[in-house]
């Protein structure tokens, strides 16, 4: 393959890669070179000592546990908030009754940052993981409710209509029809959930923990370690790009139907 | 002209209002089994509302409709309806979408896949039974809704102007594949359609509505021979008679 072929091919991936080079070097050059070195760390020393966090522990853990505490939190509140946020967003689209009751009281939450909830997620739960999981559970269900209850809301009438006509009952036309042409807006809901939990562990974290990603942001912070922070947030942004590429390699298998067209 | 085939559908006196707009008024029609009943009339006379109160889409203010002499029940009598807008589900792919009404009618999974093959073949798409609708051209669209209604073997099929958005070629080819389904399978279709060169071609019989508040006009008996010459006299007679019937220039 020509060099031209080969450069056509991988056109985005290779600007991409420059892209995220170029960032780096002006990073590096900026930090070892102006008076910025002082709040900004170089972008090296930030990778060797992101390298080597996964065999020296920061606290009491290494980089690895640290980010498997974070995602397990995140896990299980993302598990809640997406069964939670589909039902509420399905009841909210297809029952007008449902949406006259729940919305104005999910239009008066949803505004209320994740991280105004604290010190009532504390008071209600403790300091364990049970706080943790409400705040990033917070963090995510609205965009899943939203979205959902919008795919629900926008089905396309004449594919109810057609289903009805050829004598689907109330049950089928909700399963059939509702369910599944909801389906992209719920994973483009689930796609932001993701990315928004893994931002509210942050937030989760700053309540008594002794581990996590989130964590080593907040110890960084409060011993003044700018290193630590920003091997904290190199780990929660790669963290958070996998998830997101993840979530988007699903939706493209499950909605393949969507992401057709000639 | 005597016709001795029994009653499928009738219609008595069937009023809808739309608070105090009178939009049908007082309809009475009957159609015989296995016919095909064209419905024209002018643009926004209201025909759509006739088919859609005709399947209690919209409730009917008066009048009465009955299939096989009962009250119409879309969960008891099997009606499909072809709409003018492509109602294709798509998240199916074409061979789901044309099973779509067997599975909603729980028919058994070896008989609904026979069937679904079946109707592939007569519309031409067996080919294209793994592509999803986003793959397709519109009148393929169209072929797969066909299908779909044809494959459930209706009682009766319902079809508002089903070729609106397609050109000529494709709408001649549509209608002549639509002929052949309804000789083989002796289906009862009310065609409605604001052309008057289709309601001719298609036709056994024309319903001629009238400008809202929409009554009928006249009914006109079609015997031209299929197949059906666009250029042939008795057509072309035929055609300036329903024309003349619902001109408003």
């Amino acid at each position: 393959m020509s060099l031209k072929k080969f450069v056509d091919k991988n056109i985005s991936i290779i600007m991409t890669v420059l892209a995220f080079a170029s960032l780096l070097i002006v990073w590096e050059l900026v930090s070892r070179f102006t008076k910025a070195g002082l709040f900004l760390p170089p972008a090296s020393l930030i990778l060797e000592k992101f390298i080597l966090s996964f065999k020296e522990p920061i606290g009491k853990y290494t980089m690895l546990t640290h980010i498997g505490v974070s995602l397990y939190r995140v896990g299980v509140a993302f598990g809640l908030s997406t069964v939670f946020g589909i039902a509420l967003g399905v009841s909210m689209g297809y029952s007008k009754l449902a949406e006259a009751i729940l919305k104005p009281i999910f239009e008066f939450i949803r505004p209320i940052p994740p991280l105004a909830w604290i010190p009532m997620s504390i008071l209600w739960f403790g300091l364990g993981d049970k706080s943790k999981f409400f705040i990033i559970f917070l963090g995510c269900f609205c965009f899943i409710t939203v979205n959902t209850y919008e795919g629900t809301k926008n089905v396309d009438k004449t594919l109810i209509g057609a289903a009805r006509m050829l004598g689907a009952s109330e049950r089928q036309v909700f399963f059939d029809i509702v369910l599944p042409s909801s389906v992209p807006y719920i994973f483009a809901g689930l796609q932001i959930a993701v990315t928004a939990g893994w931002s509210a562990v942050v937030g989760a974290e700053m309540v008594h923990s002794n581990e996590g990603v989130g964590w080593l942001i907040v110890m960084g912070m409060t011993y003044g370690k700018t290193v630590q922070i920003m091997v904290g947030m190199l780990a929660i942004g790669l963290v958070g790009f996998v998830l997101a590429t993840g979530m988007a390699k699903l939706e493209r298998r499950l909605c393949a139907w969507n992401n057709q067209g000639m | 002209m005597e016709d001795n085939r029994k009653d499928k559908v009738k219609v008595t006196h069937l009023t809808k209002k739309f608070d105090d707009l009178l939009v049908l008024d007082d309809i009475s029609f009957t159609v015989k089994e296995g016919e095909f009943l064209c419905i024209v009339g002018p643009t926004g006379c209201g025909k759509t509302t006739f088919l859609n109160s005709l399947t209690k889409l919209y409730k009917p203010t008066s009048g009465e409709i009955l299939i096989n002499d009962e009250p119409v029940d879309l969960l008891r009598h099997n009606i499909a309806y072809i709409f003018q807008e492509y109602s294709t589900m798509p998240w199916l792919t074409v061979e789901e979408n044309v099973g779509f009404g067997l599975d909603i009618k729980n028919i058994p999974k070896s008989e609904a896949k026979e069937k679904v093959n079946e109707y592939l073949q007569v519309v031409g798409l067996e080919k294209y039974r793994n592509y999803y609708p986003d793959q397709l051209s519109a009148s393929m669209l169209q072929r797969v809704v066909i299908a779909r209604a044809f494959a459930t073997e209706p009682e009766v099929l319902l079809m508002d102007e089903p070729y609106g958005q397609l050109d000529i070629e494709l709408r001649f080819r549509l209608e002549d594949e639509l002929l052949k389904l309804w000789e083989r399978n002796k289906t009862t279709v009310i065609f409605i359609t604001h052309n008057i060169e289709e309601a001719v071609y298609l036709g056994e019989r024309i319903l001629v509505l009238t400008n809202k508040p929409t009554g009928i006009k006249k009914e006109i008996y079609n015997n031209i021979q299929r197949p059906r010459n666009i250029a042939a006299k008795d057509f072309v007679d035929l055609r300036n008679e329903v024309t003349d019937l619902i001109k408003w220039w």
